[in-house]
């Protein structure tokens, strides 16, 4: 007698898998922006920038205006680690002040989902910039080294501002 | 009957095989030469089997967003190795697991204490499962498959959300031995078809 689990899969086991699929997708959904997230992080103008893990996150209040609140996030790549820090503002904007070690004074892109423009800033020399009024939703950093310089860009993954 | 009816399905199933080919190579083309929003509907199309490598990794909900993030954008820098659909779904199953298992190692290193942050962030668990469904077969599924052991329910559930050609690729990617789901039904699929088919809440009375 030929063992079951040697014949070729038919109808009825798509019908097991399908059906499983649909019960997994109920139980364990992902979360609803993840292919919005994935898709525009990976719109990007080239293809060889170096990647950046998301390797912590730290939420803070502030003391007293537990309303204003402090998020601190991570990213490391190969080449350079970058250390965000996002303040909510009392106007619904934020501020994101940033630093790149090692220190360089690269050119910062903060990618915003379009229609809005990327913003950009030149770091200084101790590897410090930072961004204000930006609307909060979803952002991407890019690290551009500046002409001549053979370091690769880096890119992080889309976070939430 | 029965063979005609499998035999217009395998011929739908090749057809069907052929067009997604087809149609997952134009995207790859398109992004290959700087156009990755063609990448989109791949994205789509994928994420859901991603999403439950990580998950079945032991990831945090939080942790496999970021993992499969950080998964396409490294295969940005990859595009130009890969020339086949079957290709890439086999290099995105791998490199999930291996962003997957940077991911464990990086919480375990900055735990306090290793064991308890192991505990914290293991098994999404069946957790209240057949509460949250309605359907009497879904029901039925669920409670068969939770007795299945857990080798079986990590590669079944991953399986369930690949396009049929692509099982023995994924099977492989995912270090299950050859056979274990592929061109046959293999073990899992064996035990949880024969428990279902004996069930009359499944295969009606």
């Amino acid at each position: 007698m030929t063992d079951p689990a040697d014949l070729p899969l038919d109808d009825e086991d798509q019908a097991i898998l399908d059906r499983l699929a649909a019960v997994e997708a109920l139980l364990d959904p992902p979360p609803a922006d993840l292919d919005e997230r994935v898709s525009f992080a990976i719109a990007l103008d080239s293809l060889d920038a170096e990647v950046a893990r998301h390797t912590e996150q730290l939420t803070v209040g502030s003391g007293a205006r537990s309303s204003e609140r402090i998020h601190t996030i991570t990213f490391d790549a190969d080449s350079r680690a970058v250390m965000i820090t996002i303040v909510d503002r009392p106007d619904s904007l934020v501020r994101v002040d940033g630093w790149i070690a090692p220190a360089a004074p690269l050119r910062v892109e903060l990618r915003l989902p379009e229609p809005a423009p990327p913003r950009t800033v030149i770091a200084d020399a101790a590897g410090r910039f930072a961004f204000d009024d930006v609307p909060h939703g979803i952002a991407q950093l890019l690290l551009h080294p500046p002409e001549g310089d053979a370091s690769p860009r880096v890119v992080t993954p889309a976070f939430t501002l | 009957m029965a063979a005609v009816t499998l035999g217009s399905g395998e011929a739908g199933t090749g057809q069907a095989r052929a067009d997604r080919a087809a149609r997952v190579g134009a995207c790859l083309q398109r992004a290959r030469s700087g156009e990755t929003a063609a990448l989109s509907e791949v994205v789509r199309e994928l994420n859901p089997l991603l999403w439950h490598v990580a998950r079945a990794e032991g990831l945090t909900a939080e942790d496999s967003a970021d993992v499969i993030q950080t998964t396409w954008l490294e295969l940005l820098r990859r595009l130009h190795e890969i020339r086949s659909p079957l290709a890439l779904t086999s290099w995105l199953v791998t490199a999930t697991r291996r962003e997957a298992w940077r991911a464990r190692e990086r919480s375990r290193r900055q735990a306090p204490d290793g064991a308890e942050q192991l505990e914290a962030i293991f098994d999404p668990g069946p957790g209240p499962g057949e509460q949250l469904l309605f359907d009497e077969r879904d029901q039925v599924l669920w409670r068969h498959f939770q007795r299945l052991p857990e080798r079986c329910r990590v590669l079944l559930r991953i399986v369930a959300y690949v396009a049929r050609p692509d099982y023995a690729a994924v099977a492989e990617a995912l270090g299950m031995p050859t056979g274990s789901i592929g061109p046959t039904r293999g073990r899992c699929l064996a035990k949880l078809r024969a428990m279902l088919l004996a069930d009359p809440g499944w295969s009606g009375r």
